[in-house]
């Protein structure tokens, strides 16, 4: 039983990292209406500035609120010069896709050209272990998961609390009827860029603090399980993402206690498939968000 | 490429480097016509270079992707064992020169780069490097090129291969993970816990440690298999630790084992037992990413590498150690020098550059056979440790045996030579340090 309930604890630090990640991913995919591949290599690019910083002798927390501006201000400058010019020409779906999985590769290889191919690490930045009922956390790890809480809710009152959050959902829904209302969805996307960017950032930082030693393969590496969490969550649900990553961070710690932990990960998508063919549309599906939206 | 005059060395620039990896996909489509290409016209019939031509070394290994840096000590090596061929003026006169053909570490992209380069580059005629993760498939590719190969993988399979153009001079995995157990019961330690990545050049090495560990009276506490770049090793830790074990032996690429450790000293209230992993990991990566997990002092004193034996006394390591440090394409040559697998890259382009001088072509399959022959022990046979002394009695029509940096070279009928291990440390600033030898017949009676 200890052990289970140790796996659940570090289940929810690796979680929390990855939900940090899916949360942002989410909201970007569910509002902008782009599944953008390039969000691996942000993170990459997140964690090299923030490794820059750290050489500066800054605050490895203060790092992370800086890199997370860069990154929310480089993620709005991505959309502006490559996605929304692809859209006003009506490039489908499928083929934004296309144009930010060659942008990832793009990005992540000119981070190699810049920092080598070499690993780099932020040195030990876990701080001290706590222990509280079998469950054992590093400082760090509770950090991290109280930003990704905090953001998450943040994330929430704003789509459903603010003015600028129905915004946003008009925006997602309909962007020439939002606009003939009077919204100005051109700023409500670059909003929406710069947060989700933002959370990208701090997802890169906060995955570089965790692994302790990382390459320019670090984003493209998790973004499959942040993909996985967000869809688990249910799209544009940042509930859905954070209970998403919780899921697959579990899992994996539970499968990697009791079983080979070679195979930590594929029992985690085994339940990703199983929960998705009973509900296909996630766990917090969008039609009883929507009427729940509806009512507030 | 970009040529460097006067080096001999050419280097895939990175901009180029990365296009291979991009273009991938689209070199996917291409084995078909390079096959085509190769099999109607293998490099070794190609027309022989005229004396003061340039004879290109391909050394086959990731360049590019998470495993470069085992690229990057390929290199040197390379640079190293031309730098020594060219200084005494060549293989038949022909200045020698690095031709970086990147494997990417994938078995699956490296069948194109492989292929493509074995069918476009000019005057090919021996190869170094196929390294474990694409030894499988890109070692057939080079022997239907009849091109002779130095490989430097440690997959079991190679110790009884037919492939005709295959030479090793290192040891297989699992004779290495005997040699990790010798070491570890060699220290005091019974009580192992054995730690693997998932990938097949770490996974090679766990056989020989079970059986070694098994045969020497020890004990394994606990054999794990973990995944590469995981966000979190905690609750694998925690089983490992609960084990209660006095070593680990453990094999993982920098950024899995910083994490695993950093998790380990977390958990273990900043204990963490003496690791014994291979000369492999005997980087600037792996020190970097352990030394700020685990402190310089636990780096320096606690992390045994175990791996191929050379010896620094002898002749030839003096040349090879003369050679590296005046490439000027070797950025780390103390680093170079501690990796024995690596030292076996310079052996081979200096055996297969002999080879040729004794059989008088460059062409594969005409001077593989003389490979041995410049090895072998045989009586009458003049000792030789540089390629100078042995181009030297050769054109005094002397036969040789050329006692390299890992020593005696003694192939057996499937092109094997094993030779002897030794244990490394880290000194402080990330060069290797001697800790002691462990004989290859210590190991192979392990095996059985």
């Amino acid at each position: 039983m200890k052990l289970l309930i140790e796996a659940i604890g570090f289940g929810i630090a690796t979680g929390a990292v990855i939900a940090l990640g899916a949360v942002g991913f989410s909201v970007q995919f569910g509002i902008s209406n782009v599944l953008n591949i390039t969000y691996g290599s942000m993170m990459t690019l997140a964690a090299f500035v923030g490794y820059a910083f750290l050489q500066l002798n800054v605050n490895v927390w203060i790092v992370m609120a800086i890199t997370s501006a860069v990154i929310g201000v480089a993620s709005v400058v991505f959309n502006r010069i490559l996605l929304e010019p692809l859209k006003r020409r009506g490039t489908s779906f499928v083929g934004i896709i296309i144009a930010t999985v060659s942008a990832a590769i793009v990005l992540q290889y000119a981070i190699v050209v810049f920092v080598g191919a070499t690993a780099h690490s932020f040195g030990e930045q876990s701080g001290r272990t706590l222990t509280v009922l079998d469950l054992v956390f590093t400082t760090s790890q509770v950090i991290i998961i109280c930003t990704t809480v905090a953001l998450m809710v943040g994330f929430h009152l704003l789509l459903t609390r603010t003015k600028i959050g129905r915004a946003m959902r008009a925006t997602s829904t309909n962007r020439t009827v939002a606009r003939a209302c009077g919204i100005r969805t051109e700023r409500i996307i670059d909003f929406t860029w710069l947060l989700s960017g933002a959370m990208c950032g701090a997802a890169g930082v906060a995955l570089a603090i965790t692994t302790v030693s990382f390459d320019f393969t670090l984003g493209s590496t998790f973004l499959i399980y942040m993909i996985a969490a967000a869809v688990l969550g249910g799209i544009g649900q940042p509930y859905g993402a954070m209970v998403g990553g919780l899921v697959v961070g579990i899992a994996s710690q539970v499968a990697g206690a009791y079983w080979s932990p070679a195979y930590q990960d594929v029992i985690a998508f085994v339940i990703l498939i199983i929960m998705l063919l009973v509900r296909p549309r996630g766990l917090f599906s969008a039609g009883a968000v929507t009427r729940r939206l509806a009512n507030t | 490429m970009k040529a460097r005059q006067g080096s001999g060395y050419r280097e895939v620039a990175p901009a180029r480097a990365r296009r291979r990896r991009i273009v991938a996909p689209i070199a996917a489509a291409l084995p078909i016509v390079g096959l085509g290409i190769g099999g109607a016209l293998p490099a070794g019939a190609s027309a022989r270079p005229h004396a003061g031509g340039t004879i290109n070394v391909g050394v086959i290994g990731p360049m590019t992707g998470p495993a470069a840096e085992i690229g990057t000590l390929m290199s040197a090596a390379c640079a190293s064992g031309i730098h020594v061929v060219n200084a005494a003026g060549g293989a038949l006169g022909n200045k020698l020169s690095c031709d970086l053909i990147d494997d990417t570490g994938d078995p699956a992209d490296a069948v194109p780069n492989v292929t493509r380069a074995l069918a476009t580059a000019s005057n090919l005629k021996m190869t170094v490097g196929l390294e474990s993760n694409t030894a499988a498939t890109t070692i057939p590719l080079v022997n239907n090129a009849q091109i002779p190969m130095f490989s430097t993988n440690g997959l079991v399979a190679f110790d009884k291969t037919t492939d005709r153009y295959f030479w090793r001079t290192t040891p297989a995995d699992n004779q290495n993970g005997a040699a990790f157990a010798v070491w570890a019961v060699k220290e005091g330690y019974k009580r192992a816990a054995m730690i693997f990545e998932n990938n097949i050049g770490d996974q090679g090495n766990e056989p020989g440690v079970v059986q070694g560990i098994d045969h020497l009276g020890g004990k394994i506490s606990i054999n794990v298999t973990i995944p590469g770049d995981a966000a979190s090793y905690s609750s694998v830790v925690e089983r490992v630790i609960a084990s209660h074990p006095q070593v680990l032996i453990a094999e993982a690429d920098p950024q899995s084992a910083a994490t695993f450790f950093s998790e380990y000293k977390q958990l273990n209230h900043g204990h963490v037992p003496p690791i014994v992993t291979g000369t492999d990991s005997l980087t600037p990566d792996y020190l970097s990413a352990m030394e700020k997990v685990l402190g310089k002092s636990y780096v320096t004193k606690d992390i045994s590498l175990v791996g191929s034996h050379i010896d620094p006394g002898s002749v030839a390591y003096r040349a090879y150690k003369a050679a590296l440090y005046a490439s000027p394409t070797v950025k780390n040559p103390a680093l170079v020098l501690g990796v024995g697998v690596i030292s076996s890259i310079y052996d081979g382009i200096v055996v297969m550059s002999l080879a040729m001088d004794m059989a008088h072509s460059t062409t594969g399959s005409v001077y593989n056979a003389d490979i041995e022959k410049v090895t072998s022990a045989s009586p009458g046979a003049v000792v030789v440790h540089t390629y100078a002394q042995g181009l030297a009695a050769l054109k005094r029509h002397k036969a040789i045996d050329y006692v390299g940096v890992e020593g005696q070279i003694t192939f057996d009928k499937y092109h094997n030579s094993p030779g002897n291990f030794s244990a490394s440390a880290f000194n402080a600033d990330g060069s290797p340090r001697s800790l002691g030898v462990i004989a290859g017949s210590e190991v192979q009676k392990l095996l059985g």
